[in-house]
């Protein structure tokens, strides 16, 4: 369990998820359980690269700096 | 002696050929039950209006009947009324009153919805529903229809109800009063910021028949019209045309819409108004110009309290408000209250306006103050079993509506009765409640739009 | 020793202002509308706005504004002298028959002086109130909040400068608002 807040990131920020991925927040809607994520890799599947989704929030990890 | 009957609403109740209407429809609690789905899951209801949602993402929660309901703005500019419960457990989507958010997201699983109501965020969507399941199914409820009337936004939950103007019937024009420029202009009023809410035990029809147009209880406000809150600080309005209109009762038959009215003679302006203040009066006298200018004999209409079936209050004149009577049990009514400008006056002209709002109407204003109290211990006295065999008594003028009613070249629709001669009657009252017994009793819109077709003349 | 003295006149100014505010209530609630009147000034602003419910960090949009948007109250001398004047009709059927009142006051805090707490003109004060309203037979209404006033200096005594009611509801859940808070 991570004990991230997602509802103070800010877009821009890069987001570890626990499958390894890792993704840029282009949105955050502030409900503190979703953000608007790309893709900016994915061991599980390549063809997310790019590709923008709603993360929820226990899949993030950790922050990239 | 009738016994009371326990059961919910029947025939007879609503006898307006005797003028009586029990006094069950406004306490029995079966009736209630009964009037959620028949009225107001039928009926068009106000939400809000366009200028409470200026931007894509904005949105305003509201309530139609005893439901929640979200009005907002989607990312594409579109308006949209949506019931505010998760579909999958029911938890409100939204309990904040206002504000922007690019989705509605559930706080108990975390179903998320878009601004157009559609499902886009379900948590573990791949991993426990397997992708399988259909979010175009699960979006948020929303209304069968919407309608944007000059701004003001309507919805009803009936996809076979007539369409909102068909519904309004020859009552757009009172409607226009509201929402039009006071210098005739289409749709340029604007919402104060801040919406009145309050909780008044008694049943929502107690406020919903006196803005109808009960002239008859004038009586109840003398203590403010002694007191003194007018623009010109006399009385508790600027209303020198009441001295020299024609003052009618004007109901609109089969829609149950029916308001208090006035008709200045031909060729003849508002006399002056808010002379203590010279920029208001300009304003005023300045617009009622351009408003005869653009609108010629119509612009002899002047507003006043009226009704739009079942719970919007109008007040086109002063104070400038719109309410909705929100049912919340048999005994208690949750009273909204929207304040009006015209979007373009100027700042001191809004400033004054808005002082004069605050102290006529709403809780703290000294003339609805007396109202309230009114409906609240007349419905408290009516609950008793011994009470309730006795109904109210509606027979004032019964019988004397014209309905070619003409003054000086303008011809008035709709049922008429002429206070100037009369002084009061019950005409608007009889109207919503004939209206309020055909929803009662009709299964249908078939039934309900009797204006397309005989069956009302047939009935009678 | 000059230390002592700058809290010794805080804490004197305190007591003052909390007799002011404890004598204003007894006369709402003793019904001496008139003499509560006369502690008001000529420009008094008496403010209620509507809460909110808005998000964390959306502060500014919690409460309506004063002297822009619609408020449960926001006015003058004027328009609360003719509130007093409508209850002495004894036609104003909202308090006829009248409320019986109390207003407990509590939590006074002086959060400033102008120009020295030695010397003060004006002084700025918090409190939390507890209004208890019962009327007619059973009907009863609490209401609870805070209020930040502004009083200036008038002789011997003070007036009421500003007020601003911050209720803790957001709908009223009350009928009515007949009586001052």
């Amino acid at each position: 369990m991570s004990a991230i807040n997602v509802r103070e990131l800010t877009p821009g920020t890069s987001i570890v998820l626990a499958d390894g991925a890792e993704a840029e927040i282009v949105t955050n809607p502030g409900d503190g359980m979703w953000l608007f994520a790309r893709y900016l890799s994915s061991p599980r599947d390549p063809t997310l690269v790019g590709q923008e989704e709603m993360i929820f929030a226990p899949d993030v990890v950790a922050l990239r700096r | 002696m009738a016994m009371n009957d326990k059961r919910g609403y029947r025939s007879g109740l609503v006898d307006l050929r005797a003028g009586e209407v029990s006094r069950e429809i406004f306490v029995n609690e079966h009736i209630y039950a009964e009037e959620q789905e028949r009225i107001f899951a039928r009926a068009w209801l106000h939400v809000g209006h366009e200028s409470q949602i200026p931007r894509p993402g904005d949105y305003f929660v509201s309530s139609m009947g005893e439901e929640s309901v979200i009005l907002c703005r989607d990312r594409t500019d579109k308006i949209h009324v949506f019931l505010n419960s998760c579909r999958h457990r029911g938890m409100k989507v939204c309990r904040y009153d206002q504000g922007s958010t690019p989705v509605f997201t559930c706080p108990y699983h975390g179903w998320s919805y878009g601004t157009d109501g559609r499902l886009v965020g379900v948590p573990y969507f791949r991993e426990a529903y397997h992708s399988r399941l259909d979010k175009e199914k699960w979006g948020l409820v929303e209304v069968a229809q919407m309608h944007n009337y000059k701004g003001s936004i309507w919805a009803t939950w009936d996809a076979a109800a007539p369409g909102f103007t068909e519904y309004l019937g020859d009552f757009t024009r009172y409607l226009d009063l509201q929402l039009d420029g006071w210098d005739g202009r289409e749709g340029q009023a604007e919402v104060l910021g801040g919406i009145q809410k309050w909780l008044v035990p008694c049943n929502w029809k107690f406020p919903a028949e006196n803005f109808s147009g009960d002239t008859y209880h004038n009586i109840s406000h003398r203590s403010v019209d002694l007191a003194g809150i007018g623009p010109s600080g006399a009385g508790r309005r600027d209303m020198g045309e009441r001295d020299v209109s024609r003052k009618l009762h004007v109901c609109i038959p089969d829609r149950g819409h029916q308001t208090i009215h006035y008709v200045l003679p031909a060729g003849q302006l508002p006399p002056p108004a808010y002379q203590n203040a010279p920029i208001v009066a300009e304003y005023f006298r300045h617009c009622e110009e351009e408003k005869r200018r653009r609108r010629g004999e119509e612009a002899r209409l002047v507003g006043a309290p009226g009704e739009i079936f079942p719970n919007t209050a109008l007040l086109s004149r002063q104070p400038r408000t719109m309410a909705v009577w929100h049912p919340r049990s048999a005994h208690q009514t949750e009273c909204w209250r929207w304040f009006f400008v015209d979007r373009e006056a100027p700042t001191e002209v809004k400033h004054f306006l808005r002082d004069y709002y605050i102290r006529y109407s709403g809780p703290a204003g000294m003339t609805e103050q007396d109202d309230m109290e009114n409906w609240n211990y007349a419905h408290a006295a009516s609950r008793g079993t011994i009470a309730r065999r006795y109904p109210y008594n509606y027979d004032q003028g019964s019988g004397t509506a014209v309905t070619d009613y003409e003054y000086q070249g303008l011809r008035v629709p709709g049922e008429v009765i002429d206070l100037t001669e009369t002084q009061s009657s019950e005409q608007p009252m009889r109207n919503f409640y004939r209206r309020w017994a055909e929803f009662m009793e009709a299964d249908d819109w078939s039934r309900l739009a009797t204006w397309r077709g005989s069956e009302r003349k047939a009935a009678e | 020793m000059a230390e002592r003295e700058a809290r010794i006149d805080r804490l004197l100014l305190s007591q003052e202002i909390a007799d002011f505010l404890y004598r204003e209530a007894e006369l709402l609630d003793e019904r001496r509308y008139r003499e509560w009147l006369d502690l008001l000034a000529d420009d008094v602003r008496y403010w209620m706005p509507i809460r909110r419910n808005v998000k964390l960090g959306d502060d500014e949009g919690e409460f309506t504004r004063a002297q822009s948007d619609i408020n449960w109250f926001d006015e003058g001398k004027d328009t609360l002298s003719r509130r007093v004047k409508q209850i002495e009709t004894g036609i104003h059927w909202a308090e006829e028959p009248r409320s019986r009142l109390s207003h407990l006051v509590t939590n006074v805090q002086v959060q400033g002086a102008e120009p020295s707490f030695a010397a003060p003109q004006e002084v700025s004060v918090t409190s939390r109130f507890l209004i208890y309203r019962n009327r007619v037979e059973t009907e009863t209404d609490i209401l609870v909040g805070r209020r930040e006033d502004q009083l200036r200096r008038n002789g011997a005594g003070w007036l009421l400068a500003r007020r601003k009611i911050i209720l803790d509801q957001n709908v009223l859940l009350s009928k009515n608002l007949t009586f001052f808070i």
